[in-house]
């Protein structure tokens, strides 16, 4: 294949790199709190709501497309915004498809913990910032699951932003939809050219993260 | 023993299957292109295929490239596309054989009602030189299809860059609906054919803004694989003849011709061949 | 460091605890914990002791009209089941001083000596996830030590624990007790250890502080029944007052024996007579005693080797007592036997009878 062709690759890649890592933080920085507060706090409605982060962790991926469409598209509710058929679009509708995934893996992390956990760090004198980093310190490894698997549910997810970004060649074309896209056209040796980046990335970031959770287990 | 058991039960479910079909069942595989299954042609005639022949078609729907390498490598006993140069180009080659026209319709370019770019009833090439020259957004399927080779076509008879385009060029990558849709929300001008873009344009903000003319001429042929180039079971060639004489046959023609008349009293295609002659 | 001032003061304590329709509440009115004693909180399960202590370090709240004080005063407490963090020993012990802000070599330091206190210096680097219960439970004890509280509360220490173990707390505490005038307060089912180093004793039953006193005091004189069981004043017979006089009282006992007390109470009045096991004296009966009110029947002798216990039945009343295993009487009493008993007039304990379900 031509440089050119591997300059284009790499554009889509970086997008795909660039969307889902903001989308992951994103995700990261709404999802802890909420699951710490879900998983450490009672208070009314708590249960309605990890109901609803438990169900969305089986959210169809083409189903939070669909709805991040029909919002965001002209005359939708938030068209004003012009944000369908962008990278921020896409961002949105990710982020939508980690959050339940990382608010249901933290809860379930600081629900795994004894119950009388959190009294017990305040008798040691924990409180505030310090109480969180002990308590971030002890489920760690859930919280890294909570990264793999939020990081491994959108940079491999094809539905939602096909439908929010709509593969438009530099500007919203993904890794996946980019290969979705070249099958289509039966350019194989395309879509094998970006699949190959999109396992090599996968492998790499699966591979980093669950080496730092097996050290970390040691 | 347990052999012959197998071969009994087989025997028997076979012989129910095809109990109540005559001729035994068969299938083949037919690749077509979006704007062909977004039309709802293929709804139509197909059920009156299998009434008349028995025979199951299962459709691969693609864009008109992917279609032509399906043909090409033989993946598939019949395709029907709207391609011309790259149909041709494989009969050339001894890769297709075959190739029999049957229908046609126009592309039509749309855009925004209010046509920012001044191109209502331009022909097609000085409509796609102005589009450029303003440097607004067009909405391009990018995919290797026919409206895709179309489109090139057209650009390079303008002296434009048929893969460079212009800046504000959109690349979707993606069917003619889903092309149609980016264009409504991105307020952009698209070329389409006038099948699918019946089909959307109650759903996306566009007009039809180019009037017919020969540039724009959308050429439906259908063609099978050079079967002397694979061995002898594996195409369909009978039931791929028996598809292609179905569509050129008076009273699919005619069906045709019927077929997806609008308000406007448009028909979506127009049959190559009148219905009552003879092809 | 002016001995018996109160550290921690707490008074009208109103917390709920437990859940659905045996949740309790307890209610405590006053409570002081005092500089230089150990105080052990007796009482049966479900009776809120982990509830009042957890009040007691300001965990829960004391309720709308509940205060637990003590000014500028360090508070530990251990948890009967502690938690210790993913982390090595050497961290878990230095965490209650990293959330105080201690800086990194002070902690190390303390924390080091802490360890050594305890007897598992040498296992600072080993994960706390590795440690056995007894390692476990000294690790949860140095971590309450190296802040040098001023106030300890211990939720059943001993757990875990094997008997060096036990008593090696139990003289850390009392070296800590007696020499930096620190007060505990600990929850305990291990009698012993509690009797060991308490100076006082609060007996919590149903959330209710149902005795509070000095040691002896409530080992001689226990509120009822249920008290008496708790402190090991197991012979518990049911009795009637026949004679009173001037702090003197006579009681006849169900099977119609009589016996002498102190106390007072009014004639016929029915009570509960609680004598400890090592106060029923024994001695081989002799031929002239046959009918006798002393003469009783050895039932069933268990010994663990170094503490006898002899179930003795009194005419229809059935009587327990301690012996010194395999000397004398520990050794000679087989069951069956027939034994003299003499119970003297200041080791009955008369507490009232009456119809309450908590007295048996």
């Amino acid at each position: 294949m031509s440089p050119l062709v591997w300059v284009g690759v790499a554009e889509v890649a970086l997008r795909t790199l660039a969307v889902s890592a903001s989308a992951l933080l994103l995700a990261l920085a709404l999802g802890l709190p909420l699951g710490f507060l879900l998983g450490r706090h009672r208070f009314p409605g708590r249960g309605l709501l990890a109901a609803v982060a438990n169900a969305g962790m089986g959210l169809p991926p083409v189903v939070v497309g669909l709805v991040v469409y029909l919002v965001l598209r002209r005359g939708g509710p938030l068209g004003s915004l012009e944000l369908l058929l962008t990278p921020p679009g896409m961002v949105i509708a990710q982020v939508l498809i980690a959050l339940p995934l990382v608010v249901g893996i933290t809860l379930a992390a600081v629900g795994a913990l004894p119950p009388d956990w959190h009294l017990q760090a305040r008798a040691l004198g924990l409180r505030g910032p310090r109480a969180l980093w002990v308590l971030a310190r002890e489920i760690r490894l859930g919280l890294l699951a909570a990264v793999i698997v939020a990081l491994g549910g959108i940079i491999s997810e094809v539905g939602a932003v096909q439908m929010v970004g709509g593969n438009l060649e530099g500007q919203t074309r993904m890794l996946t939809t980019g290969i979705l896209m070249y099958t289509q056209m039966g350019r194989f040796e395309d879509a094998l050219a970006l699949a190959a980046v999109l396992m090599g990335m996968t492998f790499v970031l699966a591979g980093t993260l669950t080496a730092i959770q097996q050290a970390r287990r040691a | 023993m347990r052999d012959a058991t197998r071969v009994a039960v087989l025997a028997l479910l076979v012989a129910g299957c095809g109990a109540g079909e005559e001729p035994a069942a068969a299938a083949i595989d037919v690749a077509t292109t979006t704007s062909t299954r977004d039309s709802g042609l293929f709804d139509e005639l197909l059920p009156a295929f299998r009434g008349a022949t028995g025979i199951e078609v299962r459709l691969v729907v693609v864009g008109s490239g992917a279609a032509l390498r399906m043909g090409a490598d033989g993946d598939v006993d019949v395709l029907v596309t709207h391609a011309p140069e790259g149909e041709l180009e494989l009969v050339r080659a001894g890769k297709l054989v075959d190739r029999r026209p049957f229908m046609e319709n126009h592309f039509v370019l749309v855009g925004p009602g209010d046509d920012p770019a001044g191109i209502r009833d331009l022909p097609a090439s000085a409509a796609f030189a102005r589009l450029a020259e303003r440097n607004v957004h067009y909405a391009s399927r990018a995919d290797d299809s026919g409206t895709h080779r179309r489109e090139q076509a057209l650009l390079r008879e303008v002296g434009l860059d048929p893969e460079a385009g212009w800046p504000a060029v959109l690349r979707t990558g993606a069917g003619m609906g889903q092309t149609l849709q980016v264009a409504g929300e991105r307020r952009a001008y698209a070329l389409t054919d006038i099948g699918t873009f019946e089909r959307f344009r109650t759903r996306v903000d566009l007009e039809a803004l180019s009037p017919p003319d020969a540039s724009l001429r959308n050429l439906y042929s259908v063609l099978r694989p050079n079967p002397d180039r694979y061995p002898p079971d594996h195409l369909d060639v009978e039931g791929a003849l028996a598809l292609a004489d179905f569509l050129l046959s008076p009273a699919t023609q005619a069906r045709i011709a019927a077929f997806g008349k609008n308000p406007s009293g448009r028909p979506l295609f127009a049959p190559l061949f009148a219905p009552g002659s003879e092809p | 460091m002016s001995d018996g001032a109160p550290l921690l003061a707490a008074r009208d304590l109103e917390v709920a605890f437990g859940r659905g329709p045996d949740g309790f509440r307890l209610r405590v009115d006053e409570l002081e914990l005092r500089a230089g004693q150990a105080l052990a909180v007796l009482g049966p399960n479900g009776a809120g002791k982990s509830t009042l202590l957890r009040t007691l370090a300001g965990l829960l709240p004391p309720g709308p009209r509940g205060a637990v004080r003590s000014p500028g005063r360090d508070v530990a407490l251990v948890f009967q089941r502690p938690v210790l963090l993913a982390g090595n020993v050497a961290y878990n012990a230095e965490l209650p001083l990293w959330a105080r802000g201690v800086p990194r070599a002070e902690r190390r330091r303390r924390a080091r000596v802490a360890l050594e206190e305890f007897g598992i210096g040498a296992l600072a680097r080993r994960s706390a996830q590795t440690l056995s219960g007894g390692e476990g439970r000294r690790l949860a004890l140095a971590r309450a030590f190296v802040t040098e509280p001023d106030v300890l509360l211990l939720d059943e220490p001993f757990d875990d624990l094997d008997d060096p173990g036990r008593e090696a707390l139990s003289l850390d505490l009392r070296r800590a007790i007696d020499e930096r005038g620190i007060a505990v307060a600990m929850v305990t089912h291990d009698l012993r250890q509690a009797l060991l180093l308490a100076d006082r004793i609060a007996v919590l039953r149903a959330g209710r502080l149902v005795q509070v006193g000095a040691r002896d005091e409530v080992l001689r004189s226990p509120a009822d029944p249920g008290v008496a069981r708790l402190v090991g004043m197991t012979n518990l017979l049911a009795a009637e007052v026949t004679q009173a006089d001037g702090g003197r009282l006579r009681l006849r006992l169900a099977n119609g024996r009589v016996l002498s007390a102190a106390g007072r109470a009014a004639p016929g009045a029915p009570v509960w007579v609680g004598v400890r096991p090592e106060n029923v004296r024994l001695e081989p009966a002799r031929g002239d005693l046959a009918s006798s009110d002393e003469r009783a029947e050895v039932v069933r002798l268990v010994s663990d080797g170094v503490v006898a216990t002899a179930w003795l039945a009194w005419d229809g009343v059935e009587l327990r007592t301690h012996l010194v295993a395999g000397r004398g009487l520990g050794q000679a009493l087989k069951p069956g036997a027939p034994v003299a008993i003499s119970i003297r007039a200041e080791d009955v304990h008369v507490m009232p009878r009456g119809q309450n379900a908590s007295e048996k």
